[in-house]
């Protein structure tokens, strides 16, 4: 210990200077820490502030406001039996009713002559729905619930002007206003007047372009995984190929939307607005992810299993096809359908290719113009008429579930069938 | 024949095909007697091959030289005789007919075509004869063919693998066609508008004001300097001031510090933010941020503030980024060896300075990459910008004024009713094509550099 050269002092823990730097030092990674924990929060907080106003405004897309009006049919259709109005023909026959000049009559009488200031000018076809499910109402006086218009609607829920407010509070005194679940959004094509405007048209659209992006993204997409993960020799075209798939899987959506453009109704000369031409654009979108969730999924089937089927004779492609594949299979769903949720989000490409254009009867076939959710809720934001607020959050609620609903199932697979080798 | 019933026809010959060839293969095999070289399927397969293939083939080829079969047959009937000489209100008169014939129209409006509307018909039913036949023996001989070459020995596996061989191929091969299809059909449109419009205008020009026609050598109002700041400014600048720190530090908190039960929850609320459409980021930034912003403008003084401005399209924009950043970030900071970082912890460092100086030095290029996949993302991201921020190129620095971008004008240039050949339908395809170079680029760099990068502790 004599003349042991003590290198450096020991740390003198007490000292008053080495006290504040450790204080110093501990308080800026509090700070950090803390900073880290805002950030987190800020995204949920967004994300929270997000679905709460689109809650707020959307649910009230979902209620219908409804005024009583009392019709006493027989005597305003001019005596129409149930047998007139029934059988093979009965639409027609009941059309030739003027259902909206008897509808129109009897508020006059009972609302005065401010009617068209209160109820929706679809009172009409209402009218007609309703003898269509329960012919026997043409004999009878009863007492209908009408839909409002959408000024008087959105006094109903709260937000009106002075105007309109003021008749809800006459209606309401007078106990003949109803709040109603609208039925007609879920079931209604897009209109012109928001109080008629609903979203099965753009709904059906989208499932139509879903399945054409799915008959087409999902086999292509797995053939050529497993081509490249299992066949693919090692060459410029492979290599290129790869590439390729990396890039398209980046590329900007409205490309893929001027691809279509360009490609499907220029060159091709496919109907525009087309499900079918939708699809096929997405397809082209989608098909990378699939490609490369399903390149993922199958480099995660242990080379065991590979040898072990080699082992006892398999073929290289009874190997894939019996073995890799199924045990893949999992993996592949879970980015198909993560893949497919993007597709039906999007809404830049749609509009490259005409899917904007106003679609009130569903389309009934895949060359047959049609519209998509998204697209629904672009072209509904940017109404000028207060009433579609609500409609597009609403329309928005119902997307968001819908993908929510695929997003889980994905989740769901992928926990269930999750391999650990 | 209509491509659905097309469709199902091959499909049901398919299926009796696979069946007989099924069968005739254990039929040959006598119940075990002599030994199958393949089984049973595959020389069912086989056959389906051959029954279906040169059937789809021959239909598809049909498909394109039947109209002009059935139009030529149309002219050399006595009807056509009066129709007019000039080219183009032949084509016009004889695509009415057809129209009509096919049930497509049902009204005629030019001269003359509802004579030949007969004739169509009868063209097409004719060619429809035609093809029925010759589908039918192409059909039938390689039908034939590929059944009489069933025998015990015959390797129908090794076809049956080598068709799906080719197969698999070809669906990688879509790929290619589709990046090259993106390329071909954007210069093509984009060589066509440089024939109204100097290159040198478009790149360097500061006014984007486009007009329906154009006089050559004057300036025309495509300058896309303003869109290329826009696009810039709201996409590279705004979102990444919101999304860089708030992805990084959050990809830090939950790897470093937050316990496994925050982490739990916190990953899928992340991943929820990445999963919203657009759309909807866009509505709620043009009905919740936008007004609140302009307010904010207003209070601070800022005159000319837009209810659609640069701000409130990139703060949403940004937050719709984060977590493309925070899996990035992630992902490399997960790659730096663990002991680094014990080394760092061992050596007395709080979490913070090994965070701040050993983790995010080591990181750094993944880091990068992933901000550089973020920008991409960003600049080629649409309907936010469309909803939120502004149709009018402004070249300005101010966050609270309306600001437009590439991918704005070229919705706004494609959904107006210009008919396709003019000048601002095409100017929006030499847009797209800017657009997708730019992106590319920053793509192949971002990947490069991630894959470089972790390659490196490997």
């Amino acid at each position: 210990m004599s003349n042991a050269q003590i290198l450096r002092t020991p740390t003198d823990w007490n000292n008053p200077d080495m006290q504040r730097r450790i204080q110093k030092r501990y308080a800026s990674e509090k700070r950090f820490r803390l900073i880290g924990l805002v950030s987190v929060a800020l995204s949920a907080i967004f994300l929270a502030f997000l679905l709460f106003n689109m809650l707020g405004q959307g649910f009230k897309g979902f209620l219908q406001t409804r005024a009583e009006v009392t019709i006493d049919m027989p005597a305003m259709t001019g005596g129409a039996s149930v047998t007139s109005i029934s059988g093979p023909n009965a639409e027609a026959a009941i059309n030739g009713l003027d259902l909206q000049g008897v509808a129109q009559a009897a508020i006059t009488q009972q609302y005065g002559n401010d009617q068209g200031k209160i109820f929706s000018s679809s009172v009409g076809n209402y009218l007609k729905l309703q003898l269509l499910d329960n012919p026997e109402l043409i004999e009878q006086k009863t007492t209908f619930n009408l839909p409002v218009n959408s000024e008087i609607d959105i006094a109903n829920k709260g937000d009106g002007d002075a105007e309109s407010e003021a008749i809800v509070a006459r209606l309401e005194k007078a106990g003949t206003i109803s709040t109603v679940f609208n039925m007609d959004f879920l079931t209604g094509g897009d209109a012109t007047d928001p109080s008629e405007a609903g979203i099965w048209s753009a709904f059906k659209g989208s499932l139509m372009t879903m399945v054409i992006t799915m008959l087409l993204a999902f086999p292509v997409g797995v053939l050529s995984a497993l081509y490249l993960e299992e066949f693919a020799p090692k060459n410029r075209l492979t290599d290129f190929i790869e590439v390729s798939i990396n890039n398209l899987a980046a590329v900007p959506s409205i490309i893929f939307g001027l691809l279509g453009l360009v490609i499907f109704l220029s060159w091709f000369g496919m109907a525009r607005s087309s499900a079918l031409v939708g699809g096929l654009t997405l397809a082209l979108m989608t098909m990378p992810v699939i490609v490369i969730a399903g390149r993922n999924a199958i480099k995660a089937v242990p080379p065991s299993i590979r040898e072990a089927a080699m082992g006892i004779g398999a073929s290289p492609m009874q190997v894939i096809f019996h073995h890799v594949l199924p045990l893949a299979l999992p993996g592949i769903l879970t980015g198909t359908i993560i893949g497919m949720a993007r597709a039906l989000g999007e809404t830049a490409p749609l509009l490259m290719i005409g899917m904007r254009a106003f679609v009130s009867t569903p389309a009934s076939g895949f060359g047959d113009p049609s519209s998509v959710l998204p697209v629904q809720i672009y072209l509904w934001s940017d109404e000028v008429n207060r009433g579609f607020v609500e409609k597009t959050s609403a329309a928005i609620i119902v997307l968001l579930i819908f993908l929510m609903a695929m997003n889980a199932t994905a989740i769901y697979l992928r926990n269930r069938f999750e391999n650990r080798w | 024949m209509t491509i659905t019933a097309m469709l199902f026809m091959l499909l049901g010959l398919g299926l009796i095909a696979w069946l007989t060839g099924r069968a005739r293969a254990i039929a040959l095999a006598g119940n075990g007697k002599s030994r199958l070289n393949s089984l049973p399927n595959y020389h069912g397969w086989y056959v389906l091959a051959w029954v279906i293939i040169p059937a789809a083939i021959f239909t598809l080829v049909w498909q394109n030289i039947s109209p002009v079969l059935i139009t030529n047959n149309v002219l050399a009937s006595p009807d056509a005789v009066s129709l007019p000489s000039d080219a183009g209100a032949r084509a016009a008169i004889l695509s009415e007919a057809r129209n009509i014939a096919n049930g497509v129209q049902d009204v005629a409006f030019q001269d003359g075509s509802e004579k030949l509307v007969d004739d169509y018909r009868q063209a097409t039913s004719l060619y429809n004869l035609i093809q029925l036949i010759i589908l039918g023996i192409i059909i039938f001989a390689c039908g034939a063919f590929a059944f009489l070459r069933i025998k015990p020995d015959f390797r129908a596996r090794s076809k049956v693998e080598r068709l799906m061989l080719g197969v698999l191929l070809a669906a990688s091969l879509i790929a290619i066609i589709t990046t090259l299809g993106i390329v071909a059909s954007l210069m093509f449109e984009t060589f066509q508008f440089f024939t109204h419009v100097s290159v040198s205008e478009f790149i360097f020009g500061t006014e984007w004001n486009p007009k329906k026609h154009t006089t050559p050598g004057e300036y025309n109002g495509y300058g896309a300097i303003p869109l290329f700041w826009g696009t810039i400014f709201i996409g590279a600048i705004i979102a990444m001031i919101v999304a860089i720190p708030l992805g990084l530090m959050s990809a830090i908190y939950l790897t470093q510090y937050a316990s496994t039960k925050l982490r739990a929850w916190m990953k899928p609320i992340l991943e929820l933010l990445a999963g919203i459409p657009t759309v909807v980021y866009g509505y709620f930034a043009a009905l919740t941020i936008a007004p609140a912003v302009r307010d904010f403008a207003v209070m601070l003084g800022v005159s000319n503030a837009a209810s659609d401005n640069a701000m409130a399209a990139g703060l949403v924009m940004g937050v719709m980024i984060i977590p493309l950043v925070a899996s990035m970030s992630d992902d490399s900071i997960a790659a730096v060896p663990s002991a680094m970082r014990d080394g760092s912890l061992a050596m007395g460092a709080t979490k913070s300075e090994t965070i701040k100086k050993v983790l995010l030095p080591a990181a750094l290029p993944g880091v990068v990459g992933g901000i550089l996949l973020a920008v991409s993302r960003a600049i080629g991201e649409t309907m936010i910008v469309v909803m939120a921020a502004g149709y009018t190129a402004n070249l300005t620095a101010n966050p609270f004024a309306s600001i437009t971008t590439v991918t704005v004008q070229i919705v706004a240039l494609l959904t107006g009713d210009q008919d396709f050949g003019s000048p601002q339908t095409l100017a929006a395809f030499a847009l797209g094509l800017l657009l997708f170079c730019v992106t590319l680029m920053l793509n192949l760099i971002a990947l490069r550099i991630v894959k470089k990068y972790r390659e490196e502790y490997e």
